[in-house]
């Protein structure tokens, strides 16, 4: 949309983009100045004319194009112009303007990718194992023909019992066919309906936790897909959004250092429990120490107070009247954060007029005069003001990052070791920091540097960087004052949250559209890395550079190369361009995989995606990706699982997530307890049902051995079709919903269980074909052992004999109790609906095999079965059978299960024992810590300093400087100009009332 | 699942939540009530066996086992069994049934023997055929149920290939199974003496089950019988029509007769046993069959060498758990043996690794 005009002065209007490219700052759109006065409803349906705009592309900053007003001259259009889809209007009453592109057409749509169906790695193995099986059923099909032409060419000639047309065989087709009918069931394809019923329970599960609901919202954990549920359990790589994902997008001036003393709230995090009451009072700035200087005549507070009026005065923000109350507006939230943090303080900025502002202190005012403005630019990293005070002196503040500030410090600063050591301090804490500092100008010194000033203003070609050195001469001499320290406020419990994702082995990767600067901070933050940490930066302008950094830092980590470091890798967009072709992506990633933590930069929408692309293609893992703008949807898409955070910032995450969650925080719990159980419920589910099923129709194949392959089936034809859905259905659909490897408390205080899992040694295709082989030893002994029990003939009372069906009917009752009490084995948590199911599925076949022995004649189905269940319960034998069958069996599980959890018995088991045995708690804090201590154990916390000696200047083993600022630059409207445009002290009230709170976030 | 591929195009650029999406989120989370079953929270135990728990399961179960076994071989053993096989005996009669053009000749074969010692308590006889699939699919199919319930005689839709006659005249009773019944006869004498030859009494009914009998198996009608066969034909390997078999007991002719219902029931395995007689325990044989010399005076109607199968007689008394069988007892025996040595091994590994932990401690 192009903006034609607006209700601020100049036609501007703000936008935030942290949809887009998740910058925290406001950005400046300025309509030209041809179309600027169009704002009434007359004008505007006098406009005609035809825009002439270059095809739809993905870049968010470029866009040529050119406006034809008729009857005028053509106007240039540029992206200063341009309002993007997703971007959210802010401090701006209304605009106008012209949409250009819709639909597909738009830059955010542009960015998108196509959703790629997701399946879930256990599906994926499941599929491939199911494909193998019917290959099996159809080698199982062929051997039963084969089997049956030999038994026909030397028997059938002669079995004179089946008379003449016996003697003629089907057709091979025929017969193979048959055999596929009759052993067809081997194929469980009752699983998909179990998997589904499980699976959509499990997602139920998430959606009724009242552990993930945000109350403040009234937001549940929702899942919008439940195929991949057990994918939640195998997360190797998390891709996380910052703004608005680890970050509320909200800054708090939160500490200070004045004359070398720190001020501010040491104790963190207390108000972790009551978010909503730091919300309402976002700035926490609450030191009555700071004060008590500043009014008790402390030695500082002469430099309190030339602190505090900096704060009021170094900046661009824009005063708002609202009422009693004053509401800034500004394009820069760290400037926000400062200038209400002063006002709490009691430095109270009021008043801007294009050239003073005007300051409350302690009820007098005070008015200072603008004279210049040295902009700011992330080159020059600071910004100053040339004032003149009320008393008349001319005197320069400026506000920046530490280096260029200390550079530039007069012989005669005090405070400079002390607030050098604070700041380390701040910026281990992850706080954004500015150094204050001021220096007072004589008036010819002033007037000589104006006169620069002028001309270097006048110059057409190079202006900024002219201006630029032209600052760079009167920023000298700077007396240093303080630091301030700036809380990007993280949403509540990330830390932690990071810091047991990382013990869970999980890799995190913030990807960000943000700077580098406060990526890195938020970073130390959110205590993915610690100051200790060696960080890799990977900024190159060309593809050569590029290679060149990444070839030596690979070379640098020699055989560390691969393994996991605690090193951090932080990358720009620029660079990524680079390091993504392919020549070198290999080795990029490489590297990347080396760290333990990777900051990405500055990226599009679309890099963040590739970023995703490239460790799923590359990497056997499964990536999480979780954000919570428009920006983030391709990552959410591309990633394995996606999970939105249904923030503020619009739906558009959420509904192209696979999970939409209401806090970064119930990530934790989202993957550690719902994707742990999931798993551990899926893959048994699915293990059984193969196991169950195989046991069942494999007996076929062992009758075809006797029977000469004729065909004939051993049971009946019923209670064949009814294993599946009665007598074996809740087994599976018990251990998918409700068993639990370990109880959530252990889940959340054990971390490190997740990575039993995240290796997929539970399921895959070495564990399902032993389970089947498992289910064939066992439907061999079920096969085998009635048979020669029944061998004989002669075991009913009276000497009766038997036929076929009883023998079915015996082997069928072992298998339905050896297969329910399987799942007894494989339970490892009961409760009343697992004793249900697998006692229940018992008593249900002898119930049902009572009544179907009488249904024949009075419904003509299954004369076969009458009186079978007479005969077989009276029989010695069935009960013999009954109890040493089943016994058999299972021992051997039993036994091997046994062997396992002594020999190798891994975290799961020392865990699941801990629970069981709830008594002697003391002893199991002890075994646990051994077991903390044992190697075995992923450490993802590695303690040891990286002793790796790196020789490229890219990577940064100092204190991090913890300086961020966010600030727009080189936008139509230099930050000059927009103050110069306020004038507050004129301002119409009517406009502040009427301001609509939908659209503006007030500050 | 159908996920939300297309993205609802924003209305306006500014992307600010309207009233509706809010109501939408709102009916989204529904409220759950805080059950334990959503939560997740259901009461549930764990199975966790100690050590020595596991290893008195472990011997408790071997005793129980290895007791049980041996119980069995125990009673197993006390079967008196005798089984003669008469297929090589025989020989001559074998020969000659392989011819089929000999149908209608008799042949007739006796074997005798000795028995040691007294069969106590009831006795049965059995025949026992080896070779014989009864339990192919198009032969176990190959009967007719309307039929046997004696419903309608002409039903023969199932019986292929013996349906109806080369005339079309339906088969009763139709099918492979019926057509292929055993037909030998099987008598057995006792000889007190050169010159005494007793015929051993033997019951032809109470042979099979009940439902059979009573349920699965029904005359048209208990008088007139060859009446209500009029209009079929008997089975082509029969020598004598259904209503034939047993003249004398009406009660044990047609579809009733015991022979009959027994051969009906088709076996599992290629060798089977099926019950032909039992003792009728009168005067000498009160007691049992007494030790001394016998006869099996068989006619031998059955051809079994043409498939390369033989055929037996046997004699067996029965205990409370059937016949000689010992598979039972030793599995039993045998599970249980192994059920102890896996406990020792279990123990042996149990206290290798306690040795490694207190190794590794010190």
């Amino acid at each position: 949309m192009i903006l034609i005009s607006s209700s601020e002065p100049q036609s501007m209007c703000y936008v935030a983009t942290a949809n887009l490219d998740g910058e925290t700052n406001l950005k400046i759109r300025q309509a030209s100045l041809e179309v600027a006065g169009i704002i009434k409803e007359g004008q505007l349906v006098n406009l005609d004319g035809k825009i002439e705009c270059e095809e739809p592309d993905r870049q968010f900053n470029n866009f040529v194009g050119t406006l034809y007003l008729r009857g005028k001259s053509p106007i240039s259009v540029g992206p200063d112009q341009m309002l993007l889809r997703g971007t959210q209007l802010k401090n701006t009453q209304w605009i106008i303007g012209v949409v250009i592109y819709t639909g597909f057409e738009t830059k955010l749509m542009q960015n998108s990718v196509k959703s790629p169906l997701k399946r879930s790695q256990v599906e994926k193995v499941t599929n491939m194992q199911i494909l193998i099986l019917l290959l099996l059923l159809f080698v199982i099909s062929a051997v039963s023909c084969v089997g049956a032409t030999i038994w026909n060419k030397m028997y059938l000639e002669n079995i004179w019992y089946m008379g003449i047309s016996g003697i003629t065989p089907h057709n091979h087709v025929f017969d193979i066919l048959v055999f596929i009918i009759l052993y067809h069931n081997l194929v469980p394809i009752s699983l998909l309906l179990t998997l589904e019923t499980v699976k959509f329970i499990q997602a139920q599960f998430i959606n009724w936790d009242e552990d993930m609901h945000y109350e403040q919202n009234d937001l549940y954990a929702m899942a919008r897909t439940s195929n991949l549920n057990e994918e939640l359990g195998q997360v190797k790589y998390l891709f996380s959004d910052k703004t608005g994902t680890l970050t509320c997008n909200t800054m708090a001036f939160k500490k200070c250092t004045i004359a070398g003393i720190i001020y501010g709230n040491h104790s963190d995090n207390t108000d972790d429990g009551n978010e909503n009451l730091s919300r309402a009072s976002f700035c926490e700035f609450n030191d009555p120490k700071l004060l008590e200087n500043f009014e008790d005549g402390h030695p500082s507070s002469e430099y309190i107070k030339e602190f505090l009026t900096l704060l009021c005065v170094c900046h661009t923000v824009i005063p708002e009247r609202c009422g009693n109350d004053i509401l800034y507006q500004a394009s820069s939230p760290d400037e926000a954060a400062l200038v209400k943090g002063a006002k709490k303080l009691g430095f109270v900025f009021t008043t801007r007029t294009p050239y003073s502002v005007t300051i409350e202190v302690m009820t007098e005012t005070h008015t200072f005069e603008i004279l210049n403005i040295l902009e700011f630019s992330s080159n020059r990293k600071r910004m100053s003001i040339i004032v003149r005070t009320p008393a008349g002196h001319l005197r320069l503040y400026c506000k920046g990052a530490d280096t260029v500030i200390y550079e530039r410090l007069s012989k005669d600063s005090l405070f400079v070791e002390d607030t050098l050591k604070h700041l380390e301090i701040f910026a281990t804490e992850g706080l954004r920091t500015l150094c204050i500092a001021y220096t007072d100008l004589t008036e010819t010194e002033y007037q000589d540097w104006l006169q620069e000033y002028k001309k270097a203003s006048a110059v057409s070609q190079n202006r900024i960087q002219r201006l630029e050195e032209c600052y760079e001469i009167i920023e000298k001499e700077f007396l240093l004052l303080g630091a301030t320290a700036i809380e990007d406020r993280l949403q509540a419990n990330v830390p932690e949250t990071i810091s047991t994702l990382l013990k869970a082995n999980i890799k995190i990767w913030v990807l960000t559209g943000d700077k580098q600067e406060t990526a890195v901070n938020i970073a130390f933050s959110c205590k993915l890395i610690s100051s200790t940490t060696p960080r890799i930066y990977l900024n190159a302008d060309s593809f050569e550079a590029a290679q060149q950094t990444i070839n030596h830092n690979c070379g640098d980590l020699g055989n560390l190369l691969g393994k996991e470091n605690d090193l951090a890798l932080i990358i720009d967009g620029e660079t990524l361009k680079y390091a993504l072709r392919f020549e070198i992506q290999k080795k990029f990633l490489d590297l990347a995989l080396s760290c333990r933590a990777v900051l990405c930069c500055r990226l599009s929408p679309l890099q963040k995606a590739e970023i995703v692309d490239l460790v799923k293609k590359h990497e056997e893992a499964i990536t999480l990706a979780v954000g919570d703008g428009a920006n983030d949807v391709g990552m959410i898409r591309m990633a394995h699982v996606g999970v939105g955070i249904s923030g503020n910032e619009g739906m558009q995450a959420t509904n192209n997530s696979d999970y939409s969650i209401a806090q970064f925080r119930y990530l934790e719990k989202l993957l550690l307890v719902h994707g742990t159980w999931n798993y551990f419920r899926v893959t048994k589910c699915i293990l059984y049902s193969f196991y169950k099923n195989v046991v069942l129709y494999i007996i076929g194949l062992w009758f075809s051995f006797v029977n000469g392959f004729s065909g004939q089936i051993i049971f009946e034809h019923w209670c064949i079709s009814l294993y599946n859905v009665i007598f074996t259905s809740l087994p599976p659909l018990t251990l998918g919903i409700f068993e639990k490897c370990c109880s959530q408390k252990s889940l959340l205080e054990y971390p490190q269980l997740y990575t039993v899992f995240q290796t997929g040694e539970m399921f895959n295709t070495k564990v399902f074909w032993i389970q089947c082989i498992n289910a064939l030893i066992h439907s061999f002994i079920l096969f085998w052992f009635p048979t020669k029990m029944l061998e004989h003939d002669m075991i009913l009372r009276h000497g009766y004999t038997t036929d076929y069906l009883f023998l079915g009917n015996f082997i069928y009752s072992y298998v339905v109790v050896t297969v329910c009490l399987k799942a007894g084995l494989e339970t490892t948590s009961w409760n009343r609906f697992s004793h249900v199911a697998i006692w229940g599925s018992i008593i249900s076949w002898i119930l049902f095999f009572s009544v179907y022995s009488f249904f024949w004649p009075i419904f003509s189905v299954a004369p076969e079965m009458t009186g079978q269940i007479n005969m077989v319960l009276s029989c010695p034998h069935f009960w013999m059978g009954f109890l040493l069958v089943p016994t058999t069996c299972l021992i051997q599980n039993f036994f091997w299960k046994l062997i396992k959890n002594t020999y190798k018995r891994g975290l799961l088991e020392e865990i699941q024992e801990l629970e069981s045995r709830k008594d002697s708690i003391l002893e199991h804090s002890e075994i646990f810590e051994k077991r903390m201590t044992a190697a075995s154990l992923a450490v993802s916390f590695s303690t040891q300093p990286c002793e790796i000696f790196f020789r490229d200047d890219s990577v940064d083993l100092s204190a991090p400087h913890g300086y961020a600022f966010s600030q727009t630059e080189g936008a139509v409207v230099t930050q000059e100009e927009l103050v110069r445009a306020y004038d507050t002290a004129k301002m119409e009230n009517s406009r502040i009332s009427k301001r609509s709170s939908d659209f503006s976030e007030i500050f | 699942m159908s996920r939300n591929v297309l993205n609802v195009p924003e209305v306006c650029l500014v992307s600010y939540r309207t009233n509706m999406e809010k109501e939408f989120q709102h009916h989204l989370s529904r409220m759950p009530e805080n059950s334990a079953i959503k939560q997740q929270k259901l009461p549930a135990h764990r199975l966790h066996f100690s050590n020595q728990a596991i290893f008195t399961i472990f011997f408790a179960t071997g005793a129980f086992c290895f007791c049980i076994g041996i119980i069995l071989l125990l009673s197993a053993w006390k079967v008196q069994e005798i089984e003669i096989n008469y297929t090589n005996i025989c020989e001559d009669c074998a020969k000659m049934r392989e011819n089929a053009l000999n149908f209608d000749k008799q042949c007739t074969c006796s074997i005798p023997f000795n028995l040691q010692k007294t069969m106590k308590g009831d006795v049965y006889m059995y025949y026992k055929l080896y070779g014989f699939y009864q339990n192919l699919y198009r032969y176990v199919l190959s009967r007719s149920h309307n039929q046997l319930m004696g419903k309608d005689v002409r039903d023969v839709k199932d019986c292929a290939p013996f349906k109806v006659t080369s005339n079309k005249i339906p088969i009763a009773p139709c099918g492979a199974i019926a057509n292929s019944m055993f037909n030998d006869t099987i008598i057995l004498s006792y000889i007190r003496s050169t010159s005494e030859h007793i015929q051993v009494p033997m019951l032809k009914t109470g042979l099979t089950w009940w439902t059979d009998k009573y349920v699965k198996f029904q005359n048209p009608s208990f008088r007139n019988l060859s009446d209500h066969f009029v209009g079929t034909e008997k089975p082509p390997y029969w020598q004598e029509p259904i209503y034939e078999l047993d003249t004398s007991d009406p009660g044990n002719n047609g579809f009733l007769n015991d022979d009959f219902i027994v051969w009906m029931r088709t076996a599992a395995f290629p060798t089977f046993k099926k019950l032909y007689r039992r003792l009728y325990r009168v005067k000498y044989f009160s007691d049992g069959l007494p030790a001394g010399n016998y006869t099996f005076d068989i006619s031998y109607n059955f051809p079994v060498t043409k498939f390369q199968g033989e055929k037996a007689v046997i004699l067996s008394t029965l205990t409370w758990n059937g016949g000689s069988s010992i598979f039972l007892g030793l599995a039993y025996t045998v599970t249980g043996v192994f059920l102890w040595m896996s406990s020792f091994a279990l123990m042996a590994i149990q206290g290798k690794m306690r040795k490694k932990k207190l190794s590794h401690r010190r």
